[in-house]
């Protein structure tokens, strides 16, 4: 009995959520539910829930979660003030005269931006919402233009400074930094990868990106736009990444100076007032709101289905696969590919990832490199049809002349892309391990 | 039902105030996070602490604040993300059905066991008067008694949910707009955007700042 339980409360927990209540409490509402059967049944000791307040503590003075709040709103500052607007703008004017050049400007600024949010609802929305008409006006195919907007809201993941690698620091216990190191050349590389992708495709069939007009590219004052709008907030987050890879500051204290100045150049562009201080403010505290709630769900979550020995069960289940190390991996990365489905990132990374952990320790496996694994995987899962997150938020914000039939074809020689990319992770570890053994050795 | 209708509103309105207050900490938290890296290197370089085990663990009181007293509002403004991959194809009296099961099944029933079990630590901290272990650290009850009222504030935001989605099926409650799906906050709303993103015409200096008036958060509730 005490085996079916805890695999049931699993499945039971995916039906509950596709009621389409938030996520956080359906978790907390499985929990309870499988506690009073477990309890009746007496499988459950109902004085394990007494440990939840000690793991609402453990929330709160984690240090680590607290860049959650400035990431975020470093990220809805650029974004509300317009800063994220002006610099797709200016990058798709500059790269314009490429064939593609728009796709790559979408590229670019969605890895960037992408990194700030981590929600994937939220990036793909508002990318679809600035880039999509645009890219469509000027004649873009539209399984290009969703492809690309799908693709990179779901880049940004992996991309420092991103909260899901905050997140992930946290459940690894792996330091955040060296999270952030490692996730830079694979980021790097999926972002080359997407362009190269699509300068190829623009090589061959013209008609499917064209360049912009011509009247657009000699449109006077594109320097001093490059200057004003274009290098500032690029700078900005260089310098985030580059405090936190020199050890100058740790995630939280370069995302709350990041944020400060966010402010700043929201300042300089004249777009900051109190109405957007205030809707910056809001959006962060709801987003983060949202976030930790999700992980007390979880914590609940992951209290009871202890308490219904569940650990030993996935031990257990771990142990009857063949292969040792890449048959553990093999199974992991489809298991949560599956997942990713219908769960966004952070339950996966609430639930799921902590009762890997300690096998993939047993079995020898670098946490670090794990983690990245994982979030490339996720990332590609995200944007595989028919139930990709990113593909239906998309479809939300898309003009109807989109199909459903445009926006999944569109997403199918990116996914190619991101599993040639995960591939190549699984193969050559030291993609991930070179930039933190290198910040390491002097 | 209109008296419920009216303790409903009543909630919805105390809450969201309680959100949009709570809000503001967001801005002190970043200053005092700038100045707690400014004042570790500065403090260094004049030989002179300005930062403290204060000002470190007010940045994390104000954390918890943010998320503890943010929650109720993010719960109304419908940002906790959903799995709406049926719900979206609900009409709207399916929405209020799957929230009202939701609510009465998992929300209540959770916020009042955690509550329950709370209760007592929390009290017990209150008596001690426990303090932070580290020196110059901050009494620790006073946040311990936030999960409290966090979690007061999210009940009582349940028991509106719970009248109105009974409202909404009942018909005694139509909202024109579905309830909004779970789209990030982040996102802009379509009428903040310049009409056309390159558009030659917008590369004049005075237009690099779009004054586009910013639309309210939408509030189903508004428009009765």
């Amino acid at each position: 009995m005490e085996t079916l339980l805890a695999p049931l409360m699993f499945v039971a927990a995916l039906a509950f959520l596709l009621l389409g209540y938030p996520v956080a409490f359906s978790f907390g509402g499985t929990a309870i539910l499988f506690s009073l059967l477990g309890t009746v049944l007496g499988e459950f000791n109902p004085r394990l829930w007494a440990g939840m307040p000690l793991r609402i503590f453990g929330i709160m003075d984690n240090f680590t979660l607290l860049a959650v709040v400035y990431f975020i709103f470093l990220g809805s500052m650029l974004q509300k003030s317009g800063i994220a607007e002006q610099l797709l703008e200016t990058m798709g004017i500059l790269f314009g005269r490429l064939r593609g050049g728009l796709a790559i400007a979408v590229i670019v600024v969605g890895s960037l931006l992408a990194a700030t949010t981590g929600v994937v609802a939220a990036t793909v929305i508002a990318m679809g919402l600035i880039s999509l008409p645009t890219m469509l006006r000027y004649g873009y195919n539209r399984q290009l233009a969703t492809g690309v907007i799908a693709a990179s809201g779901t880049l940004g993941q992996i991309i420092p400074p991103s909260i899901v690698l905050v997140v992930l620091g946290d459940q690894l216990g792996v330091s955040v930094g060296d999270l952030f190191l490692g996730a830079m050349i694979p980021g790097l590389l999926m972002t080359v990868a997407f362009i190269i992708h699509v300068t190829i495709l623009a090589t061959i069939r013209p008609d499917l990106a064209p360049a912009l007009p011509q009247e657009v590219l000699e449109a006077p004052g594109l320097g001093r736009r490059v200057v004003r709008v274009m290098l500032p907030p690029l700078m900005l987050i260089l310098l985030i990444l580059g405090s936190i890879f020199f050890g100058i500051a740790t995630p939280t204290e370069a995302g709350a100076v990041g944020c400060v100045g966010a402010i700043v150049l929201a300042g300089i562009n004249r777009n900051l007032s109190w109405r957007t201080l205030q809707e910056v403010c809001e959006a962060t505290l709801r987003t983060t709101s949202m976030v930790i709630f999700i992980l007390i769900g979880s914590q609940a979550f992951s209290l009871v289905f202890r308490g219904l020995g569940g650990d030993s069960t996935v031990q257990e289940f771990f142990g009857l696969i063949p292969g040792g190390k890449y048959g553990f991996l093999l199974v992991t990365l489809l298991l949560v590919f599956i997942l990713g489905f219908f769960i966004d990132f952070f339950e996966i990374a609430f639930i799921v990832i902590p009762l890997c952990v300690p096998i993939a320790q047993q079995l020898g496996i670098d946490l670090l490199w794990f983690g990245i694994l994982l979030g490339a995987n996720l990332q590609t899962s995200f944007l595989t049809p028919p139930f990709g997150f990113a593909l239906f938020y998309l479809r939300n914000v898309a003009p109807p002349e989109v199909t459903t039939g445009d926006i999944y074809r569109g997403a199918i020689p990116f996914i190619g892309v991101q599993l040639l990319v995960l591939g190549l992770l699984i193969l050559i570890p030291d993609l991930v391990y070179f930039l933190p053994n290198w910040a390491m050795s002097p | 039902m209109s008296i419920l209708l009216r303790v409903m509103r009543w909630i919805h309105r105390f809450n969201r105030g309680v959100g949009q207050l709570t809000a503001w900490l967001c801005v002190v938290m970043v200053a005092l996070g700038a100045w707690n890296v400014v004042g570790r290197y500065v403090g260094r370089a004049i030989g002179q602490s300005l930062s403290s085990n204060t000002l470190i663990e007010s940045q994390w009181y104000l954390f918890d604040l943010v998320f503890l007293l943010g929650a109720t509002y993010a719960l109304q403004a419908d940002d906790f993300v959903r799995v709406d991959v049926l719900y979206s194809r609900f009409s709207p009296k399916g929405k209020a059905w799957a929230n009202l099961i939701g609510t009465v099944l998992f929300l209540l029933p959770f916020c009042g066991l955690v509550l329950f079990h709370s209760w007592d630590v929390v009290a017990s901290s209150w008596v001690n008067r426990e303090m932070s272990p580290d020196p110059g650290g901050l009494p620790r009850y006073p946040i311990k008694a936030m999960i409290l009222v966090s979690l007061i504030l999210l009940i009582l935001q349940g028991i509106a949910d719970v009248i109105q989605n009974v409202a909404i099926i009942l018909g005694q409650l139509r909202l024109d707009a579905p309830i909004v799906t779970a789209t990030a906050s982040i996102a802009p709303s379509t009428s903040e955007l310049p009409a056309d993103p390159i558009d030659p015409g917008a590369l004049g200096p005075e237009s690099t700042s779009p004054e586009a008036p910013t639309p309210t958060p939408p509030d189903p509730l508004e428009n009765l």
